[in-house]
């Protein structure tokens, strides 16, 4: 079993389409849980629900977290307060979104280790758009 | 002992060197121990992707009927070129995986 990926993000569709472009490169190979939304529906992010994710994805390798804004963080740290048995296998990745979680399936889907996935997810940084 | 190979070939693949057929071509790389290098021949610029990384071979901008140049080094550089661009002639429809 590869790495796993939680998206954490204020919308639950925006995650949601993440997951579905993820599916198309990965073929289902590798966990993904999408931690996203507040309250009722309203846009947020829950840190109970982050750690909720990160314990029940199947990626006994480890996770990694992709954040959409910034506001998010806290919401991941707190996450991993809350089940501070996780730390040791969680990795928080300093990457835009969408790219970053792209790259980062794509590298667990090689079967690549928990600090090789957030490389590639914090890679995608310095990576230009346009060709 | 290092060898090297190299091929240039158009991609036929309806929309290109797209998210799909990208991550067909980054997993096939994958497979092996060879660098490969990609270039957008007809876009030219001078960029290279690692064949490795999905977001540097999409970022070269290959759409239909573009050429590309992939040159590889290391010890199984002659296999890695014949497989990928087998997948490129085949437009893509081999399904491989990784090991």
């Amino acid at each position: 079993m590869s790495v796993g990926l939680v998206l954490v993000a204020h919308s639950r569709r925006l995650a949601e389409g993440l997951l579905e472009l993820i599916e198309s490169v990965t073929q289902g190979g590798v966990p993904v849980a999408v931690a996203a939304g507040g309250e009722e529906g309203a846009l947020g992010t829950s840190a109970a629900a982050i750690a909720e994710a990160l314990e029940a994805l199947p990626a006994p390798e480890g996770v990694v977290v992709l954040m959409d804004l910034g506001s998010a963080v806290l919401s991941a740290e707190t996450a991993l307060d809350l089940v501070p048995a996780l730390r040791g296998r969680v990795r928080v990745a300093d990457a835009p979104f969408v790219e970053g979680a792209v790259a980062a399936a794509v590298e667990a889907g090689l079967g690549s280790g928990l600090e090789a996935v957030l490389a590639a997810a914090e890679a995608a940084r310095a990576q230009p758009k346009l060709p | 002992m290092s060898e090297g190979a190299s091929v240039e070939l158009a991609v036929d693949h309806e929309h290109g060197l797209h998210l799909r057929p990208a991550a067909q071509f980054v997993r096939l790389a994958a497979r092996y121990k060879a660098t490969i290098r990609v270039t957008n021949v007809t876009r030219g610029g001078g960029r290279e992707a690692n064949a490795r990384s999905l977001l540097e071979v999409t970022a070269l901008g290959v759409d239909r009927g573009h050429r590309v140049r992939l040159i590889a080094t290391g010890d199984d550089a002659e296999e890695a070129i014949a497989a990928l661009a087998a997948l490129i002639r085949s437009g893509f429809r081999a399904s491989p995986r990784s090991p």
